[in-house]
């Protein structure tokens, strides 16, 4: 079991809704929120572990969500995963440049997506450790 | 010619008479020595005279020789036969007949090479002025062709000068052809056009055949772009001695494919979004995620609806595809729209009632008929029913009527909710293609097609038109207006 907390936010409520499950049974705390303006104020007041965002959101996309948590001090370092329906939607170089950890097409496996949540988070403690 | 020898022969005779007389005169004064010059003893007077007259003798004779020698070579020439026998009568015989015969063949081959060389120069005058004609004709119809053409054509010499250009490029480089021939292109090209005449120095420098580019340029303020092919126009010792640019505008093409990828994307998009509900429930039932039974009944209830919405999302695409393609097949018939309301408020009513949603007809009017696809229509109102009572709460109503005018000829059929509404910088979406407005997304579940069907199937197919009015809180009107049927031809069907 983990005391990890993970902000999912995707305008599909199926996909919230599974994932949520999958991650909440493997021990994991789950919050959500169904756009990219709403997860940042909940990425500032809850600080999660690491995002899972969806690419492409009504109000605020998954990219402008992360722009935007790389700019603020208090969230710059939370890691982000994006899921997107679109293929080759973003770049290597955009990947790199707003940090994003991963990557993954729609559809996706809930257990490959777990599998990607738990290397980051791991990779994340290494460092922080040293 | 006879008058000519005759007073030849009279004048000789009167010369040599009076040489006569003048001899015996001076023979019988000699010794007077009156009006006479003497040299020692011989008298000069009478023997310049004696050699006068033989030299105005012989230059007669000469002269008669000559002229009938002439004469004969003038019958020959006009194939006159001279007189053999009256041409040695007379005083001077005519030349001998072998050497006017030898004289006139040699003439009438020359006469006769002089003809066949006139000929020969005729015929090549004539060949020369028919390929100065034709080859005036080619050029003509190479200019008119370049002109007809409704591309850019710009042809330039190897010192970039404008050597030819058509309408169209005159037009793109706002430039005049008669006043700038002759005139280096980059004084008349505009600066935010300089990669077009840098493109065309740097093909004719490499020598290459034919090269390719994209090029944009500004044209009455609206971005365009254009398919530039430049060609290297090569001289007999095959150095380049010009260039042909042909510059097509592909600006609709590329907002074609533009449209297009969008298009897939879209439709990738909306595709997986259901997909990857599937694949993520199947997998959580497989890996036996679901603890409990209500768990599994909610996870398979989800997949069954994904998987519907997956089907919907496919059908529209493909009647969206088939309508703007042209490939639909339409049956159009005269059909009464309150009867087509009629139908398709009994398929909703099970749904509106789910909803706890009033659902208000109204009572059929006099003449309503409409010449349209009743499959198509069907789906229209059906389509605008389900969506007012989609983003209708609970308790709400749903109030469906047809208006005629008899004055337009048309009628209009309007479907009234009161339901969340839509904000108003949103209303001029509704209708694109995927559009779903932001703010209703978690209300329903949708397509973002059914309405730009309903705007395809009315506006494109039945020539008719859509309106929507809403207000945030207060509800939405959907309608459309179709002409009505000709009263002659309709019956209520």
């Amino acid at each position: 079991m983990t005391d990890k907390k993970v902000l999912i936010v995707d305008d599909e409520i199926h996909i919230v809704h599974v994932v949520a499950i999958k991650l909440r049974n493997n021990g994991y705390e789950v919050i959500s929120a169904d756009n990219g303006a709403e997860a940042y104020d909940l990425a500032v007041k809850e600080r999660p572990n690491i995002i899972v965002t969806d690419f492409q959101m009504p109000v605020m996309t998954g990219m402008q969500l992360v722009e935007k948590l790389r700019q603020n001090e208090e969230t710059k370092d939370i890691p982000v995963i994006m899921l997107t329906a679109r293929s080759f939607a973003i770049s290597k170089e955009e990947q790199e440049s707003l940090q994003i950890s991963g990557c993954l097409s729609k559809p996706f496996s809930p257990k490959e997506l777990l599998g990607n949540i738990e290397d980051i988070l791991y990779e994340k403690e290494l460092v922080t450790d040293n | 010619m006879r008058l000519g020898r005759s007073l030849y022969l009279v004048v000789t005779l009167i010369v040599t008479y009076c040489m006569f007389t003048a001899t015996l005169a001076v023979g019988q004064n000699s010794g007077t020595g009156e009006g006479w010059c003497y040299a020692g003893n011989i008298n000069v007077v009478p023997v310049c005279s004696v050699f006068v007259a033989v030299g105005v003798i012989f230059l007669g004779w000469s002269w008669l020789r000559l002229a009938g020698a002439v004469t004969s070579i003038a019958m020959l020439i006009k194939n006159e036969k001279p007189n053999s026998a009256g041409r040695n009568k007379g005083f001077f015989p005519y030349l001998k007949k072998a050497k006017i015969d030898e004289l006139c063949k040699a003439v009438n081959e020359q006469v006769n090479n002089s003809t066949a060389r006139n000929a020969e120069y005729e015929k090549q005058i004539k060949d020369f002025q028919i390929q100065v004609q034709l080859s005036q004709k080619r050029e003509k119809n190479a200019e008119a062709i370049i002109y007809s053409i409704r591309d850019a054509v710009i042809v330039v010499d190897e010192y970039d000068r404008l050597f030819m250009a058509n309408e169209a490029a005159g037009r793109l480089f706002k430039f005049d052809f008669q006043k700038l021939q002759h005139r280096p292109i980059a004084e008349f090209i505009g600066a935010d056009q300089s990669e077009f005449a840098n493109f065309l120095s740097h093909s004719r420098k490499s020598k290459s055949q034919a090269t390719r580019r994209e090029i944009e340029f500004i044209e009455n303020g609206d971005r365009k772009t254009f398919d530039c092919i430049v060609s290297c126009v090569y001289d007999q010792n095959r150095q380049v001695c010009g260039v042909v640019a042909v510059l097509h505008d592909v600006t609709r093409e590329k907002q074609i494919q533009q449209m297009k990828n969008d298009f897939v994307s879209h439709v990738s998009h909306e595709l997986k979004t259901p997909l990857a509900s599937i694949t993520a429930y199947s997998e959580m039932l497989v890996d036996g995620e679901a603890n409990d039974e209500k768990t599994r009944k909610e996870f398979y209830s989800v997949i069954q609806n994904q998987a519907r919405r997956l089907s919907r999302l496919i059908e529209d695409i493909l009647n969206t595809s088939r309508i703007e393609s042209g490939l639909i097949k339409v049956n159009k018939e005269v059909v009464s729209l309150t009867v087509l309301i009629e139908d398709q408020l009994q398929m909703i009513k099970g749904y509106a009632e789910e909803k706890n949603i009033e659902i208000i007809g109204q009572k059929p009017i006099v003449f309503d008929q409409v010449y349209v696809d009743r499959d198509m229509m069907s789906q229209v109102i059906i389509n605008l029913l389900s969506n007012a009572v989609k983003y209708t709460p609970s308790g709400g109503t749903v109030r469906i009527l047809t208006e005629v005018d008899e004055a337009s000829s048309s009628a209009k059929v309007i479907v009234t909710d009161t339901g969340v509404g839509i904000p108003e910088d949103e209303i001029e979406h509704v209708f694109d293609k995927f559009y779903r407005v932001g703010a209703n997304k978690k209300q329903a579940e949708g397509t973002g097609l059914g309405l730009n069907l309903v705007k395809q199937m009315v506006e494109t197919v039945h020539g008719g038109r859509v309106f929507v009015k809403s207000k945030v809180g207060e509800g939405s009107t959907f309608g459309f207006e179709l002409p009505l049927a000709k009263r002659q031809s309709a019956s209520i069907v």
